[in-house]
């Protein structure tokens, strides 16, 4: 017969590793992120001016009560900029088809606003899906933002007489109180919005 | 004297079914043409290359009777910047295949003289016309 209160004893000892074990199994289930880089903090936008795809004004308030998925590119762009903005509609509607709420938007911001005129812009980006959002706007204003965001973007002049736009291919990620939260970083696949967005929405 | 070779090979296809075919020097093969999206007049193509002919291929221009202009282009990404710059010409090693995709070597469609449907792509070296190819254009 054992001392009773070693009997106590081995019982919370059994108690206290379980509990341990569970608490080890549950943090390693939870969800990773693959690919997207959160800032340590949300970083608050500069107060720029633009104009969005509707041709009415557009401040930093335009990026409130959703989570925005924020492309800077041009609608000349043959090759990066439908394909980024195709991968981000793909992943919206694999979200949405999954049942997953709440969704995000998709904005394009144009890095070339002397051909991209809001018309052209809500055209382009409507081709995408709806609910879409498009900025234009002087290009002092699509620098101080872009500066802000670490976005960099560059006119630059082809052999011919149609002149391209560099720009960084980064997707930015804006949640529901206008903050800069997190990047992708290309090449940007459609399944790794899929993983990630949820993660990131949800935290 | 390979200049006239290229010249007679290319000319003997031209007059033979005047399609893609595996004697042609030059095989394209997978041609995805995106139209020009609403709001832009600006399409693109993606395919493959592949040079049938025992010498390298250097295709000097490209022209569809659908576009006044048509240019190769190349994505670079540096870091995170994605750059765009044309290229002047492109250069097939005999018996080998280059591949157009996305993100990486692309047909700029500029200047579309009709609406969406079928397009006519020609790739020519110098004078000689390697290769003419249609499909129907997407997307867009």
């Amino acid at each position: 017969m054992y001392p009773r209160n070693l009997i106590v004893a081995l019982l919370l000892g059994v108690a206290l590793a379980a509990g341990v074990l569970l608490s080890l199994r549950h943090s390693n289930d939870a969800p990773a992120l693959k690919t997207a880089t959160v800032l340590p903090t949300g970083l608050e936008l500069p107060d720029f001016r633009l104009t969005d795809h509707t041709g009415a004004p557009a401040d930093p308030s335009i990026f409130e009560g959703q989570w925005d998925l924020v492309f800077f590119g041009f609608t000349n762009c043959p090759d990066i900029c439908p394909l980024t903005l195709q991968v981000l509609a793909d992943a919206r509607r694999r979200l949405a088809e999954s049942g997953f709420e709440p969704l995000p938007r998709v904005v394009l911001v144009s890095v070339d606003p002397e051909r991209d005129s809001a018309e052209s812009l809500g055209a382009y980006i409507n081709s995408f899906g709806t609910g879409n959002l498009g900025l234009t706007g002087p290009v002092t204003e699509l620098r101080k933002f872009a500066d802000a965001l670490g976005i960099y973007f560059n006119k630059v002049g082809t052999a011919t007489d149609f002149y391209t736009v560099d720009h960084s291919s980064v997707v930015i990620v804006i949640d529901p109180d206008g903050e800069y939260r997190a990047l992708f970083s290309s090449p940007h696949v459609t399944d790794q919005f899929v993983h990630d967005l949820p993660i990131l929405i949800r935290s | 004297m390979n200049k006239l070779c290229l010249a007679v090979l290319a000319l003997a296809w031209v007059a033979g079914c005047g399609g893609n075919s595996p004697a042609a020097p030059l095989l394209v093969t997978d041609l995805d043409i995106r139209a020009p999206r609403p709001g832009t007049e600006m399409g693109t193509a993606y395919l493959k290359l592949t040079n049938n002919h025992d010498e390298a291929l250097t295709i000097t221009r490209v022209s569809s009777p659908q576009f006044g202009r048509v240019e190769l282009h190349e994505t670079v990404s540096e870091g995170e910047v994605s750059r765009m710059r044309a290229l002047s010409e492109l250069e097939i090693e005999a018996g080998t295949t280059v591949h157009l995709a996305p993100g990486q070597k692309h047909l700029m469609l500029m200047q579309p003289r009709a609406g969406a449907g079928a397009v006519s792509l020609s790739f020519w070296s110098g004078e000689a016309l390697l290769v003419s190819v249609t499909a129907d254009s997407g997307g867009g």
